[in-house]
C-alpha cells in the first residue's frame, strides 16, 4: 500500500457562543406555574408536566403508588376504555408518557407542533378526570410484580436498590424501590391510587411546553388545558429528607454463576442547590466521564478489565450520591474494586491537573448544545430544576459555575464531600468466587445478602 | 429541522460526501458509514468488524492511544462507534469550530490505522470486547436471545446467521495479521460514506473534506458480499432455552422483505399494527384483556442485503397460550387486514418516528449516510413519510399473509426462574 498524503493537524478556534434556551413564565391562576420556550426548527413539540407528588411523599406503607398512580393515568377517562387513549394519542401523531420518582411524578406529551392543540385538549381531559378504575390497577399491580422480578435479575439495577438499601436508613423512603416491593405494591388498590392522585396539588406543578411554537398560541393552549384543574384530596405528606449514611462497606449481593460483577461505588453529596453541586460533576467526569478518565484508563484501556466504567451525580431533591459504577470480570472482581479506590482516592492524592479539569469543564459545558439540541430534552431539563425548587434560571446557571470552575475548587470540593475510606461498595455476582477477594483487601468488612 | 438542499460530492478516491446545512445550533455532526458489518465476516473470524471498530479509536499515523478520545472529550464532542450486520459507522458532533479536527481525525485512521495497531491494543480491546459480550448479552436474563433466534432462522454460515458481537472462542483466535487484512479489505474511501450536517456552510465544508481525505489511496476494490437472501419460513423452528431467568418468556423471529422497497413499508406497518405499543391489537389482547402476558414488544430491524427482521417477545407464565393467541391474531390479520383507523395511526406514529430520527445533527448525519450507503441516494430519508402514507391497506394485508402467517416463524421459549 502506497503511503497516503496527510494534512497537518488543524488547531481548532474558539467554541461558538450557546446559552441554555430560557422560557417565558406564567402561571395558572390556583394552578400550575407554566413555563413557554421557542426553539426554532423543532417541529416536535414536548410538554413535560411535574407534580410534587413523587414517592418521598407517599403515604406510609403505600410504597410505590406514585409509579402506580403514573401508570393508571395512561388507562384513560373512562373505566374499561381499553386502547381508545392511546389511539386517540397514536392518531394525532403523539405519545402521552408518565413515570414517578422519589421527587416528582411527571408527565410527558410529545407531539409534532402542527398538532400541538389537539394533544393538549387530550392531555387536558387524562389531568382532570382519568378512570384510575379498580380493574385497570389490578392489572398494572401484576404488570408491576413481574417487572420487579425482572428488575431483580438485571445486575446493574439490582446493585442500585441496594445501593440505596444500605446507605440510607430503613426509615428512609430514599432506602426503598421507587417503584415498591413485590409486598407494598401487592397491597395496592385503586382506592390507593385514587386517593394518592387527588391528593396531588397542581397548585405545587410546572409544565413546560417546548419547540417551534412561532405564531402558535402555545402557552394560552397549554393555560386553558390547565385552568380550574384542582386537588381534592388532603395534602400529602411532606417529602423524605433523610440524608444516607457512610460506610466503609462492601456488600455482595450473590448471583450464583454471574460472569461479571456489577460493581456500585458510592458516598453521599449535598443537593444540586449547593455550590459545590458544579465542582463535584467536573470532579466525577475527570474520574469517570469518558474513556480517557483516570478509572477508564486503568480499567479498560489499561487492564481491559470491564467494557467502561462510569461516575456521576444521581440528582435527588434533598441531597445527591456519588456513584461509580460498571461491570467487570468475575475472576478480577477484587483487582477492580482495589484499582478502584486507588483511582477514587487519586484526587485527595494528587489533586486535579490544569489538563484534566479544562478537558472535563469542556466535555460538560460544549456538549450542552448537543445534549439540549431536542425539545424533549429541554423541556425535561427544565422541569426537572422546578421539580427540585431549582427555577428556570438553573440550568444557565449551572452551566456557568462549571465554566468558572478551577483544578483547585474542584479537588477541594471532592475533599470536602467525598471520603474515599467511608465509601459504600455493591457487588452484584457470584459471592462464592468474589467474597474472599474483597475480604482480602482489607477495605471493609463483607456482608453477602441473597438475590431476591 | 425542516427539510434542507443536500450537497453531494464524490472524492476522485470514491469517498462519497453528504453535506446538510442546518443552522439551529452550532454544532457539526461527522458520520462515516464504511460498508462492512459482521455479514462480511469469514468463518470462525465471527465478531472482527466489531473488535476492529474498537481499534479504530487506539491510534493511527499521527494520533497517539487515547488521543482520539481525548481530543474529543475536551471538545465537547459526543462521539461513538457502532458495527452492525451491514456496516461500521463511527460519529462525532462537535461545537462547529472542531469541525476540522474531527475530519483530520477520520481521516488520519481511514488512511494510516495499521501504523499504530499493536498486539498490545489487540489483547486489551479483545478482553474490553469479552467485557461487553458479557455484559449485554451473557450476564443479561434473555440476553442472548436475539443471537440464538438468528442462529436458528438463518441455514448454518448464512451471512446473516451469526451477530455481530462474534463467539469468544473465534475472538479469542483473532490475530494482528486478521485485523491488517480486515483494514486492507474493507476501510478505503470507496466503501465508505461521510456525512455532515450543521452549522456550516456547504462548499466550504466540500473544500475541507477535499483538503483532508483527498490525498487518501484509492484501495482495492471489495469483494462481493455473498448473498443473504431469505424468503419466508416454511415453518416453526423452536428452541427451549435452558436458562436461568425470571420469567418464562416466548419470543419469535419472522423474516421480513429486504429494506428498499414497498414491501417492507407495508410489512413494517403490519407488525406495528400487530404488536407495535399499548394500543396495538397484541399488547390490546395478551396484556390487557386476556391477562395472559404481563408484557409484549413487537419492532422490526430493517436490513437491506438480506430479510429484514421482526421480532415480538411476550413474558407470561405460559408460553404455549401465548403462542396460540399469536397464532390467533395472526391469522385474522392475514384474513381481514388492518381498518382504516389503524392504518392511520401506525401511519402518524411513522411519521412521528421520521421527525425524531432527524430532528438531530446527530440522528440526520447517520440517516444520510444509511440511504447513500444501502441506496445510493442520501435524499431517500426526507421520503420516510410519505412512503409510509402511500401503504394501502390491501398492501398491509397482502404482506402479513405472505411473511406473517401463522405457523412460519422461529421461536424460543424461556421457561423461567429454576
Amino acid at each position: 500500500m502506497s503511503t497516503p498524503t496527510l494534512q497537518p493537524r488543524p488547531v481548532p478556534g474558539p467554541v461558538p457562543a450557546w446559552a441554555f434556551p430560557s422560557g417565558t413564565e406564567g402561571q395558572v391562576a390556583g394552578g400550575p406555574g407554566t413555563l413557554r420556550v421557542d426553539l426554532p426548527g423543532r417541529r416536535l413539540a414536548a410538554v413535560r408536566l411535574v407534580l410534587d407528588a413523587g414517592a418521598s411523599r407517599e403515604p406510609g406503607a403505600k410504597d410505590g403508588v406514585a409509579t402506580m398512580t403514573a401508570r393508571t393515568l395512561l388507562e384513560g377517562t373512562e373505566p374499561g376504555g381499553g386502547t381508545a387513549l392511546t389511539a386517540a394519542f397514536e392518531r394525532i401523531g403523539a405519545s402521552l408518557y408518565a413515570s414517578a420518582d422519589l421527587t416528582a411524578l411527571r408527565i410527558a406529551l410529545d407531539v409534532p407542533v402542527t398538532r400541538l392543540n389537539d394533544a393538549l385538549e387530550l392531555f387536558a381531559a387524562v389531568l382532570r378526570g382519568p378512570a384510575l378504575a379498580d380493574s385497570d390497577v389490578r392489572r398494572l399491580v401484576n404488570e408491576r410484580l413481574e417487572e420487579i422480578a425482572q428488575e431483580d435479575a438485571d445486575p446493574g439495577t439490582r446493585a442500585m436498590r441496594e445501593l440505596r438499601a444500605v446507605m440510607f436508613p430503613g426509615e428512609a423512603r430514599s432506602s426503598r424501590p421507587t417503584g415498591g416491593t413485590k409486598e407494598s405494591i401487592a397491597a395496592i388498590e385503586g382506592a390507593d391510587v385514587r386517593a394518592f392522585y387527588a391528593s396531588a396539588a397542581p397548585a405545587e406543578a410546572t409544565a413546560v411546553v417546548a419547540g417551534d411554537l412561532a405564531g402558535t398560541a402555545a402557552d394560552q393552549a397549554l393555560a386553558a388545558a390547565l385552568e380550574g384543574w384542582t386537588a381534592t384530596g388532603e395534602a400529602l405528606a411532606a417529602p423524605d429528607t433523610i440524608a444516607p449514611t457512610t460506610g466503609p462497606r462492601i456488600v455482595v449481593v450473590d448471583r450464583p454463576g454471574s460472569v461479571q460483577t456489577y460493581l456500585s461505588i458510592a458516598h453521599g453529596v449535598p443537593n444540586r442547590s449547593h455550590p459545590d453541586w458544579p465542582k463535584l460533576m467536573v470532579a466525577s467526569h475527570v474520574l469517570g466521564g469518558g474513556l480517557t478518565s483516570r478509572l477508564n484508563s486503568v480499567l479498560r484501556e489499561e487492564k481491559g478489565y470491564t467494557y467502561g466504567v462510569r461516575a456521576g451525580l444521581l440528582r435527588l431533591r434533598h441531597c445527591g450520591l456519588f456513584i461509580t459504577q460498571g461491570a467487570v470480570h468475575t475472576e478480577v472482581t477484587a483487582d477492580a474494586v482495589a484499582d478502584a479506590l486507588t483511582e477514587l482516592r487519586s484526587v485527595q492524592a494528587r489533586g486535579i491537573s490544569e489538563e484534566e479539569h479544562g478537558s472535563s469543564v469542556r466535555a460538560l459545558a460544549d456538549r450542552a448544545p448537543a445534549e439540549y439540541e431536542t425539545a424533549r430534552a429541554v423541556a425535561a431539563e427544565l422541569a426537572d430544576a422546578s421539580a427540585s425548587g431549582l427555577g428556570p434560571e438553573y440550568p444557565r446557571r449551572y452551566l456557568e459555575a462549571v465554566r468558572a470552575s478551577t483544578p483547585d475548587g474542584v479537588a477541594k470540593a471532592y475533599t470536602d464531600n467525598i471520603d474515599p475510606e467511608k465509601l459504600t461498595v455493591i457487588a452484584v455476582g457470584d459471592a462464592e468466587q468474589i467474597r474472599e477477594p474483597l475480604e482480602k483487601l482489607g477495605y471493609a468488612p463483607v456482608t453477602v445478602t441473597a438475590k431476591d | 429541522m425542516a427539510e434542507q438542499p443536500l450537497h453531494e460530492h464524490t472524492l476522485g478516491n470514491g469517498l462519497r460526501v453528504v453535506v446538510c446545512e442546518d443552522h439551529v445550533v452550532p454544532l457539526a455532526a461527522v458520520n462515516i458509514w464504511y460498508g462492512v458489518g459482521s455479514r462480511h465476516e469469514r468463518a470462525s473470524r465471527t465478531g472482527l468488524a466489531h473488535l476492529f471498530e474498537h481499534l479504530m479509536f487506539q491510534g493511527s499515523a499521527n494520533v497517539a492511544e487515547g488521543e482520539h478520545a481525548a481530543l474529543l472529550e475536551s471538545a465537547g464532542a459526543t462521539f461513538n462507534a457502532s458495527t452492525s450486520f451491514e456496516r461500521t459507522n463511527y460519529y462525532e458532533t462537535v461545537p462547529v469550530s472542531h469541525l476540522e479536527l474531527a475530519l483530520w481525525l477520520e481521516a488520519d485512521r481511514m488512511g494510516t490505522l495499521p501504523a499504530a495497531l499493536t498486539q498490545a491494543n489487540l489483547d486489551n480491546q479483545r478482553d474490553v470486547v469479552k467485557n461487553e459480550r458479557r455484559q449485554r448479552y451473557d450476564n443479561q436474563p434473555y440476553g442472548t436471545a436475539f443471537e440464538r433466534l438468528c442462529a436458528l432462522t438463518f441455514p448454518q454460515g448464512h451471512p446473516y446467521a451469526h451477530t455481530p458481537i462474534g463467539s469468544m472462542e473465534d475472538l479469542d483466535a483473532t490475530t494482528l495479521e486478521d485485523c491488517t487484512d480486515f483494514f486492507a479489505t474493507w476501510y478505503a474511501p470507496g466503501n465508505a460514506v461521510l456525512s455532515i450536517v450543521g452549522d456550516v456552510d456547504a462548499a466550504k465544508t466540500i473544500a475541507l473534506v477535499e483538503r483532508y481525505f483527498g490525498g487518501l489511496q484509492l484501495g482495492p476494490e471489495q469483494p462481493a458480499a455473498r448473498n443473504g437472501d431469505l424468503g419466508p419460513l416454511p415453518g416453526i423452528t423452536a428452541e427451549a432455552v435452558d436458562e436461568d431467568v425470571p420469567s418464562p418468556a416466548y419470543f419469535a423471529m419472522f423474516p421480513l422483505p429486504t429494506d428498499g422497497g414497498n414491501d417492507i413499508e407495508a410489512a413494517e406497518l403490519a407488525v406495528e399494527i400487530l404488536g407495535g405499543g399499548s394500543g396495538s391489537r397484541l399488547y390490546d389482547r395478551m396484556v390487557r384483556r386476556e391477562q395472559i402476558a404481563t408484557e409484549i414488544w413487537a419492532g422490526v430491524t430493517r436490513l437491506a442485503g438480506g430479510p429484514s427482521l421482526a421480532i415480538v417477545d411476550a413474558v407470561g407464565p405460559d408460553t404455549e397460550k401465548i403462542a396460540a393467541v399469536l397464532d390467533e391474531e395472526l391469522a385474522r390479520f392475514a384474513a381481514d387486514g388492518p381498518d382504516a383507523d389503524e392504518t392511520a395511526r401506525a401511519t402518524a406514529q411513522a411519521e412521528r418516528g421520521f421527525f425524531e430520527q432527524t430532528e438531530t445533527v446527530t440522528g440526520l448525519a447517520n440517516a444520510l449516510s444509511q440511504n447513500a450507503t444501502q441506496f445510493g441516494d442520501p435524499a431517500r430519508v426526507f421520503t420516510a413519510p410519505k412512503r409510509a402514507a402511500a401503504v394501502t391497506a390491501d398492501e398491509i394485508t397482502e404482506m402479513a399473509g405472505r411473511w406473517l402467517a401463522p405457523g412460519a416463524r422461529t421461536v424460543l421459549t424461556y421457561g423461567g426462574a429454576k
